[in-house]
C-alpha cells in the first residue's frame, strides 16, 4: 500500500513552484517592496534590521543563486522572516496563531458538505427524473456557479443582521476567557455555524453534482443488478452496492476540489471577520505585510499537498483493487 | 450542429439561461444609455434608501446604486468573456496537445497540468496581486487565466486520448492528412460539448476570481464593477448600518449572472453526456413504467 511516486513528484515539484514564485517576485516586481517595508517601519528601523530585510528580498551584494541558497536554507529551519505589521513577530508566530482556526473551518465544511453533497448526489442518480431530482439536481449547479463572497455577505446579512439569531463574527465571545470550559467551547460552535454553513454551501454543489454523475454510471452496471435479484433492499443496493463505488471518483473530486476550498475560506473568513489564515492573509495584504503573504502562500500550497496526499492514502484504503495491487 | 441547436433550444433552461446572459449583455452594452446617473458622481445624500428618485438607493458616498450595477456589468462581463476564452483556449490547446502527441511531450504538459492544479489558487492569486499593487482588468484576466486552465485541459486531454485511436482518426492519418487537419478538422469537432463546458464553466470561474480579488481590494479603484461595489459597501459598514440596497445589489447582479450561465452549462452538461438527462422525456418514461409495475402487481 503505497502512494504512486508520480503523486509525490507532482507535490513535489508543486511546492517548489511556489518557493521559487516566493523567491522571484519580490525581486521581479517594478516599485520595491523591500522600500515600502522599510518605510512601514518607520523609526523603529535600526540599520541592521534594514541590511537584513534587503538581503532577505534580495537587495543585498550576493548573487542571485546564492542569495536563493539563503532563502532554502531560511525555509528548511522554518524561519520565515519577520512580520512587518507585527514586528518583532516571526511570520510563523503571526501564521500559528490562526491556522488552528482555519484548520476547524475546513475540515467541518468539507467533512459535512462531503457527507451531504454525496447523501443528495446519490439519491437524486437513484430517483433520476423524479421531482427531488428534478430541483436538487439543477440547484446543485447554480450553487457552483456563486461565488463564497456572495453566499457569505447574503447569509450575514440575512441571519446575523435581519434575523440577529447568530452571531455577526469572530471566532469567540469577546467577552469570554479563552480555555477548555463547556461554555467556551460552546461559544467557539455557534461563532462557527454561519462560516462552516457558508463554506459548505460553496462546496456541496460540487460534491453532488459529481456523486450524481458516477453514481448514474454504476447503476447499470452488473453487480448492481445481482443485488436487486439477490432481493436486496433497495437502500442497501443503493448504499452499499452502487454509492460505495460511487464514493471513489468523487474523492478525486475532493483532491482536485481542495485549492479552491482554502479559497473559500480565505473569503469567508474575512467576511466573519473569523480570526483565521485568511483574515491574516486579507490583513497582511492591506498593509503590505510581503514576509507574511508569502509565508501563507507557503503555508497554504504545503497543506493542500497534504491534504491531497490525505486523499490519496484514503483512496487506496477504500479501492481493495489499488490496495492488493502494491502487496 | 442545426442538431444540437434544436436540442438546446427546446430544453426550457437553457432558455431561461441564455435570456439572462443576454440580458445582462443588453444592458452592459446600453449602459451609457439606461443608466439614469453617472455612476462615480455624487447625485444623493450618503445611503440614501431606494425611492422614486434613486431606484437602488445610494451608496455611502452618494453615488446612485443602480447605475454602479448597471455599468459594473461592463467590468464583470467583459472579464468574465475575455477570461474565460483565453482559459478555455489555453486548457483546449494544452489538452488537445498532450493528449494527440503522447510520449514526452504528453508527460510533460500532463505533469505542468497537475502541479498548475494543486497550488491553491486564491491564495496564489493574492500573492500576485499584492505584489502588482492595484492589479488593472487586464492583469487581473492575465493572472486568472494563467492560474485556472487546468481544469479544462485535464478533461480535453482525456477525451483526446480516448478519441486518438478511434478508427475514423486512423483512417484520416492513413489518407495522409496533415497533423494539423486531423486535429483540428477530425478531433476538434468530437470535442466541441467539452469545449463549450470548459468555456460556460470558465466564465463563471474568471467573474468570480474578479468579484473576489475586487472584493479584497486588489482592483483598480478607480474602476466601476460589482466586486468594487462589495468592497466599498463592505468598507462603509453598509451591513451593520441596514443599508441592505448597497451589498445585496451587486449580490444579486453576480447571483443572477451565475444562476444564467450555471442553466446554461447544466444542459451543455446533459447534451455532452445522454445519460446525465432528467428532462420531461425521462420523468414521462419513469411514470410509464412506474404504472405498469403497479397494473402487473395485484394491490
Amino acid at each position: 500500500m503505497r502512494v504512486p511516486y508520480r503523486r509525490l513528484l507532482i507535490y513535489a515539484i508543486a511546492f517548489a513552484v511556489a518557493i521559487v514564485m516566493n523567491f522571484l517576485l519580490p525581486r521581479l516586481m517594478p516599485g520595491s517592496p523591500v522600500e515600502a517595508m522599510i518605510a512601514q517601519f518607520g523609526k523603529r528601523a535600526t540599520p541592521a534590521m534594514i541590511e537584513a530585510i534587503k538581503i532577505r528580498f534580495g537587495q543585498g551584494d550576493a548573487t542571485l543563486l546564492e542569495q536563493f541558497w539563503d532563502y532554502l536554507k531560511g525555509i528548511a529551519t522554518l524561519d520565515l522572516g519577520i512580520s512587518t505589521k507585527y514586528y518583532p513577530q516571526t511570520v510563523l508566530e503571526v501564521l500559528g496563531r490562526s491556522i488552528g482556526w482555519t484548520l476547524l473551518l475546513v475540515t467541518t465544511s468539507i467533512v459535512f458538505s462531503f457527507a451531504l453533497g454525496s447523501l443528495l448526489g446519490t439519491i437524486a442518480a437513484w430517483r433520476r427524473g423524479s421531482r427531488f431530482d428534478g430541483v436538487v439536481s439543477p440547484l446543485a449547479v447554480v450553487l457552483l456557479a456563486l461565488p463564497p463572497v456572495v453566499i457569505a455577505v447574503c447569509a450575514l446579512f440575512l441571519f446575523g443582521v435581519s434575523l440577529r439569531w447568530l452571531p455577526l463574527g469572530y471566532a469567540w465571545d469577546p467577552a469570554m476567557d479563552p480555555g477548555l470550559s463547556l461554555a467556551f467551547l460552546g461559544s467557539v460552535a455557534w461563532h462557527a455555524i454561519l462560516p462552516v454553513a457558508t463554506l459548505s454551501l460553496f462546496l456541496v454543489g460540487n460534491f453532488q453534482a459529481t456523486m450524481r454523475n458516477s453514481m448514474i454510471s454504476m447503476i447499470g452496471e452488473d453487480y448492481v443488478t445481482m443485488a436487486r435479484a439477490k432481493g436486496l433492499g433497495e437502500s442497501a443496493v443503493m448504499f452499499s452496492y452502487a454509492a460505495r463505488n460511487a464514493v471513489l471518483p468523487n474523492l478525486t473530486n475532493l483532491a482536485l476540489a481542495l485549492g479552491s476550498v482554502f479559497g473559500g475560506s480565505v473569503v469567508t473568513e474575512i467576511v466573519f471577520n473569523y480570526p483565521g489564515l485568511g483574515l491574516t492573509l486579507f490583513q497582511a495584504a492591506i498593509s503590505r505585510d510581503y514576509p507574511v503573504i508569502q509565508g501563507q502562500l507557503l503555508i497554504m500550497t504545503l497543506a493542500t499537498l497534504l491534504a491531497n496526499l490525505a486523499v490519496d492514502i484514503v483512496y487506496l484504503w477504500l479501492d481493495p483493487r489499488l490496495r492488493d495491487q502494491a502487496a | 450542429m442545426i442538431g444540437l441547436l434544436h436540442t438546446l433550444w427546446r430544453r426550457k433552461m437553457v432558455t431561461i439561461g441564455l435570456a439572462i446572459v443576454l440580458a445582462f449583455v443588453v444592458i452592459a452594452l446600453l449602459a451609457p444609455v439606461i443608466a439614469p446617473y453617472d455612476p462615480v458622481a455624487r447625485v444623493g445624500r450618503p445611503h440614501e434608501a431606494p425611492s422614486a428618485e434613486h431606484l437602488l438607493g445610494t451608496t455611502r458616498i452618494g453615488r446612485d446604486v443602480l447605475s454602479q450595477a448597471i455599468w459594473g456589468a461592463r467590468t464583470s462581463l467583459a472579464v468574465g468573456l475575455v477570461g474565460g476564452l483565453v482559459i478555455t483556449v489555453l486548457g483546449t490547446a494544452i489538452g488537445l496537445i498532450g493528449g494527440y502527441r503522447g510520449g514526452k511531450v504528453d508527460e510533460v504538459l500532463d505533469l505542468a497540468t497537475n502541479v498548475v492544479l494543486v497550488i491553491p489558487n486564491l491564495p496564489l492569486l493574492i500573492v500576485l496581486a499584492a505584489f502588482l499593487g492595484n492589479a488593472g482588468t487586464g492583469a487581473i484576466v492575465a493572472i486568472v487565466a494563467l492560474t485556472s486552465w487546468p481544469w479544462g485541459a485535464r478533461v480535453t486531454r482525456a477525451q483526446t486520448l480516448t478519441l486518438r485511436h478511434r478508427e475514423f482518426v486512423l483512417a484520416a492519418r492513413l489518407v495522409g492528412e496533415p497533423t494539423w487537419r486531423i486535429v483540428g478538422v477530425e478531433i476538434l469537432p468530437n470535442l466541441a460539448s467539452i469545449i463549450g463546458i470548459n468555456l460556460v464553466g470558465s466564465i463563471i470561474y474568471a467573474v468570480i476570481a474578479q468579484v473576489t480579488l475586487e472584493y479584497l481590494g486588489f482592483g483598480d479603484p478607480l474602476s466601476v464593477s460589482w466586486g468594487r461595489m462589495l468592497y466599498n459597501a463592505q468598507n462603509s459598514s453598509a451591513i451593520t448600518v441596514g443599508a441592505w440596497w448597497d451589498i445585496l445589489t451587486p449580490c444579486a447582479a453576480i447571483a443572477l449572472l451565475g444562476l444564467g450561465l450555471a442553466l446554461i452549462n447544466f444542459t451543455l452538461d446533459e447534451v455532452a453526456n445522454p445519460q446525465l438527462r432528467s428532462g420531461p422525456a425521462l420523468t414521462r418514461w419513469l411514470r410509464l413504467v412506474d404504472r405498469r409495475r403497479r397494473e402487473r402487481k395485484p394491490a
